[in-house]
């Protein structure tokens, strides 16, 4: 593992590509427009459901549902072997956003530009070890060359329908959690451009070291929302997770779902990122910042949430209350209190 | 005016940029960005309004944007 954001020797990959990580996302807005476009904006009715959710589910006994999902993105990580793990671990999580936890495997997406296709290795051994943490599988794939790097995988696992979490279902008096801490944009975004002209100028916004918040960040985009998955599915109205729209665009998504509104109170950010993020505009005390592989934002009915909250603490797995469903519609941040996380 | 062009830069570049260029400039003066990539025209806008600056310009509907960043008293005293 390369957790400790040393140098490689492998070329950097995320010089490669314009865009990083989960900010390679096609936008909120155009992706609703393509869907009208295309005629895929209404309910399939031979499915439990799929369009506009993090993964689509079929029933296939009263008790058991196949969840599959796709999921790929340009490097966030220069080693190969770390983007595998977080292009993994992301992929996955699109499964486990909805509880399906259960047989998982994945079948890569892996595209390379000619200079760079002795980086697919690592890539892949990275993407097979985060799946074997979680008891899945590397299945097969497919991979082509491309101008930019991007790696990934259409992933499929099984779960119980019954415990199956989607964006609908929050109710107004609903608490919002939140499974991992914002700001890998920033994070990564102050890293890449350490070395350069404007070292000093990241250096100097922010009393922690880069590579420290950057190992911060590379850590958590890398943890898997299984076990935050398991907990939540018992007790979650409905559930996310938080990738390129941001914590207040994946809030937007569920509200607008559930029919609900939602008020965001407080924000749980990797410790030395809201500077970072002032610095580059990311918004990231806004809620607006991209995230890569982000937590899960889970709806709780107020009767479940010192259950929610014991469970997760047994089981070892950060959690943040962040906010609340409220009537109306859309997202409001209420001063939300910044909460400066570290590991 | 004082011009710059971040055509081509990627995030976070276009933002540290503007920000050294801007900070050569006197309260009242102003610096022309051309660019040409959506999300940093979101990002410089955010930075901007977030360190007190005035910022003015549209994009053009499509990728490329231009924008008139003026300088405050209140951003050249952070």
């Amino acid at each position: 593992m390369t957790g400790d954001m040393e140098e490689s020797e492998n070329p950097p990959l995320t010089e490669f590509a314009e865009l990083h990580g989960c900010s390679c996302k096609v936008g909120q807005g155009d992706l609703e427009a393509l869907l009208r476009e295309a005629g895929l904006d209404r309910a399939d009715d031979d499915l439990l459901f799929g369009v506009g959710e993090d993964a689509f589910a079929r029933r296939l006994r009263e008790d058991l549902a196949l969840v599959g999902t796709v999921d790929f993105f340009t490097p966030i990580a220069d080693d190969p072997y770390d983007f595998g793990r977080v292009a993994a671990c992301n992929a996955a999580s699109d499964a486990f956003a909805t509880g399906a936890t259960e047989n998982l495997t994945c079948m890569v997406v892996l595209a390379l530009p000619r200079a760079i296709t002795d980086c697919a290795p690592a890539i892949i051994a990275g993407m097979a070890d985060v799946l074997e943490d979680v008891e899945g599988t590397v299945a097969g794939g497919h991979t082509t060359m491309n101008p930019w790097p991007i790696a990934g995988g259409a992933v499929t696992a099984t779960g119980d329908p019954g415990q199956f979490m989607t964006t609908a279902g929050a109710q107004p008096g609903d608490r919002l959690y939140l499974t991992k801490p914002l700001g890998t944009q920033p994070a990564m975004g102050a890293h890449r451009v350490r070395n350069g002209e404007f070292g000093d100028s990241v250096r100097d916004v922010t009393d922690r070291g880069i590579g420290d918040i950057a190992a911060d960040a590379l850590d958590w985009m890398t943890t898997p929302n299984r076990d935050a998955a398991r907990v939540a599915r018992a007790y979650a109205t409905a559930a996310t997770d938080v990738t390129g729209f941001g914590l207040c665009g994946e809030a937007r998504v569920l509200g607008s779902r559930s029919g609900v509104g939602v008020e965001i109170t407080r924000l749980p950010v990797i410790d030395g990122t809201p500077a970072l993020s002032r610095l580059f505009g990311y918004g990231l005390e806004d809620g607006e910042s991209a995230e890569t592989s982000g937590g899960l934002l889970i709806a709780v009915s107020p009767e479940h949430t010192a259950t929610l909250e014991d469970e997760f603490a047994e089981r070892g797995v950060f959690v943040r209350e962040v906010g609340r469903v409220t009537d109306g519609t859309g997202v409001r941040l209420r001063e939300p209190e910044i909460d400066p996380v570290r590991l | 005016m004082e011009r710059v062009d971040v055509t081509g830069e990627v995030c976070p570049r276009p933002a540290l940029i503007v920000r050294d260029r801007l900070g050569d400039l006197d309260p009242g003066e102003q610096l022309l960005v051309r660019g040409d990539y959506p999300p940093a025209e979101e990002n410089l806008r955010r930075t901007c309004r977030k360190h007190g600056f005035e910022v003015s310009g549209e994009s053009d509907g499509g990728e490329d944007f231009e924008l008139t960043i003026t300088v405050t008293d209140e951003a050249a005293s952070e």
